[in-house]
């Protein structure tokens, strides 16, 4: 095939291709169509209407790593939450214990025998990142989204709430031996299970006076 | 070029290719007992026969079609690593660019592109987002190769550094969060059916198809085993080693590319952590597959039938509950055996 005609197809192909693969519009009619999303007004509302209320749905913790023990399966089925299909599996857990041990990152607490499981498990003082609460209510949907920057952010005014507020209040008092009430939320991996190390980011504290 | 040259080990298929004695009798173990020709084949059956006895759900085929899926991915990463192993180099990067190729897909398909100072919103169709994640992956594996060739920077160091970078540029790209809500039509690439066999599996099949033909058709096949087996020797006798390498190397980072389109379709989600140690689980399909790791020998076809082995490992160890790491200890173990049975049987001098 002569070269002209070679380079000519090329051309041709590329921009098929590129027709194909890109539109243009203006961006204020883009903007105009999506009123700018407010991620910190949209974190508070869900927080007070959604999650809040929801809390009373959350599983005890001591049941749920018992049942995870023997009906593992049938446990992700009834009580998680997650974008797609990975094996990543978010939890709303509540329940309550001693305190072990305070440190700057987390405090440790020894859950409170139920009779079915006891444990301990790491409650984040700190390090307050990820999307295990806005994903383990299972009370956002992404569709209702235009764009995953917008999803993430409320994730993101979600923590920031949990580091304003529910984290100082506890922190600043809470000591070893306290006996505490915990809502919050936690990260399994349905093929990796590990039971003894398990990580809440809360979204509710209470000390237990005596 | 000289056009006829096929010099060192190009000129002959490579699994023909042994050392003999003087009278032309070769002294392998595969030549004595050729059923070692086919020890994959045969490992792989051995596996598949223990794992149905052990576990009722493995020859299920809800659970065969989804061991399917996943080896689709490392089987397309492994295809392009085989490719770099035959040339005797080595890809650490392909996990990262996998992650960054179907971050840069997922975003571009949701979010598209702004451009406040000319008010301009570029969008982009599923077409054009698989294609920028694809010639993402390729500029990333040019990247490489240039730097190894132009340089002279070992592979093992270049593709480590690229590694980091395309690790840090996802992370940048994503702002540390996953990319989800991509569309059904962008799904069915990772969990759709067509004429009854996943999407992905599809893909791979016609990935390995095409690097067959590349490998075992082509003149730049042809080169690519003789630059693994004698650089210097290829490069005497004509053939733009520099040129090959980078066209390698371009070649499996589109591959990984592919890889990243598959994992963020199946997921519905870009994941800023995907595809991370990747490229031990395609280094080891590649090994067990048979290809020498000091390049010049080995198969495409080799290199499948490791990535199953590995998937089926993978598989077989979750449904017996093995714990993850011993999962790490028995893959490790597996490899080195792979590597021993194939020295013992000459292929990987």
């Amino acid at each position: 095939m002569p070269k002209p005609i070679r380079y000519l197809l090329y051309v041709a192909v590329i921009v098929l291709l590129a027709y194909n693969s890109v539109y243009f519009k203006k961006l204020d009619e883009v903007k105009a169509g999506t009123a700018a999303f407010d991620a910190a007004a949209y974190a508070k509302d869900f927080w007070e209407k959604k999650l809040t209320p929801g809390l009373s749905k959350a599983v005890e913790l001591g049941a749920l790593t018992a049942q995870l023990k023997t009906e593992k399966d049938k446990a992700f089925e009834q009580h998680s939450h997650a974008l797609g299909i990975g094996n990543i599996r978010y939890f709303l857990v509540k329940g309550q214990g001693i305190v072990t041990d305070v440190s700057e990152n987390e405090v440790s607490v020894k859950l409170a025998d139920t009779g079915e499981s006891s444990g301990n498990v790491r409650i984040a003082t700190e390090y307050i990142f990820g999307n295990a609460v806005r994903d383990a209510s299972g009370q956002i949907d992404i569709n209702a989204f235009t764009n995953s920057m917008d999803f993430n952010n409320v994730s993101a005014e979600i923590n920031k709430l949990i580091r304003g507020k529910v984290v100082p209040p506890f922190k600043s008092e809470v000591k070893k031996g306290d006996r505490v009430a915990f809502h919050g939320a936690i990260e399994l991996n349905r093929e990796h299970l590990q039971l003894n190390n398990i990580e809440i980011i809360p979204v509710s504290l209470q000390i237990e006076k005596p | 070029m000289p056009q006829d040259i096929h010099p060192i080990a190009g000129d002959k298929p490579a699994a023909d290719r042994r050392p003999a004695t003087a009278d032309g009798q070769s002294l392998t173990l595969q030549s004595r007992f050729p059923i070692a020709r086919f020890q994959s084949l045969i490992a792989l059956f051995l596996l598949c026969l223990a794992l149905s006895i052990l576990s009722d759900k493995f020859l299920s085929f809800s659970n065969l079609w989804n061991v399917m899926r996943q080896i689709s991915v490392n089987i397309c990463i492994s295809v392009g690593m085989t490719l770099i192993v035959l040339t005797a180099g080595i890809d650490l990067s392909v996990g990262s660019v996998l992650a960054l190729c179907g971050a840069i897909t997922a975003g571009l398909l949701k979010n598209g592109i702004e451009i406040p100072s000319q008010n301009l919103y570029i969008g982009f169709t599923v077409l054009g987002a698989i294609l920028a994640g694809g010639l993402t992956g390729s500029a990333l594996g040019a990247f490489n190769g240039w730097a190894i060739t132009r340089f002279n920077v070992p592979p093992f160091v270049a593709t480590l550094a690229m590694l980091t970078v395309a690790r840090g540029l996802t992370m940048l790209w994503t702002g540390g969060f996953p990319i989800s809500g991509l569309g059904d039509t962008f799904l069915f690439i990772g969990t759709g059916w067509f004429l009854g066999i996943p999407v992905p599996v599809w893909i791979s099949i016609i990935v390995v198809a095409l690097a067959v033909f590349l490998t075992e058709k082509t003149r730049i096949g042809r080169y690519i085993y003789a630059i693994g087996g004698n650089e210097s020797a290829s490069r005497l006798s004509g053939i733009n080693v520099n040129k090959v390498k980078i066209i390698v190397y371009t070649i499996a980072g589109a591959l990984a590319a592919v890889g990243g389109i598959m994992v963020t379709s199946r997921l519905d989600s870009a994941q800023p952590n995907a595809g991370i140690s990747y490229e031990l689980d395609s280094i080891a399909a590649v090994v067990i597959g048979g290809t020498s790791l000091s390049g010049g020998r080995g198969s495409i076809l080799g290199t499948v039938q490791g990535a199953i082995i590995i998937g089926v490992l993978n598989n077989g160890l979750v449904l017996l509950n093995v714990s993850p790491f011993w999962q790490q200890v028995v893959k490790g173990l597996v490899i080195l055996l792979a590597v021993i049975i194939d020295k013992s049987n000459g292929k990987g001098e």
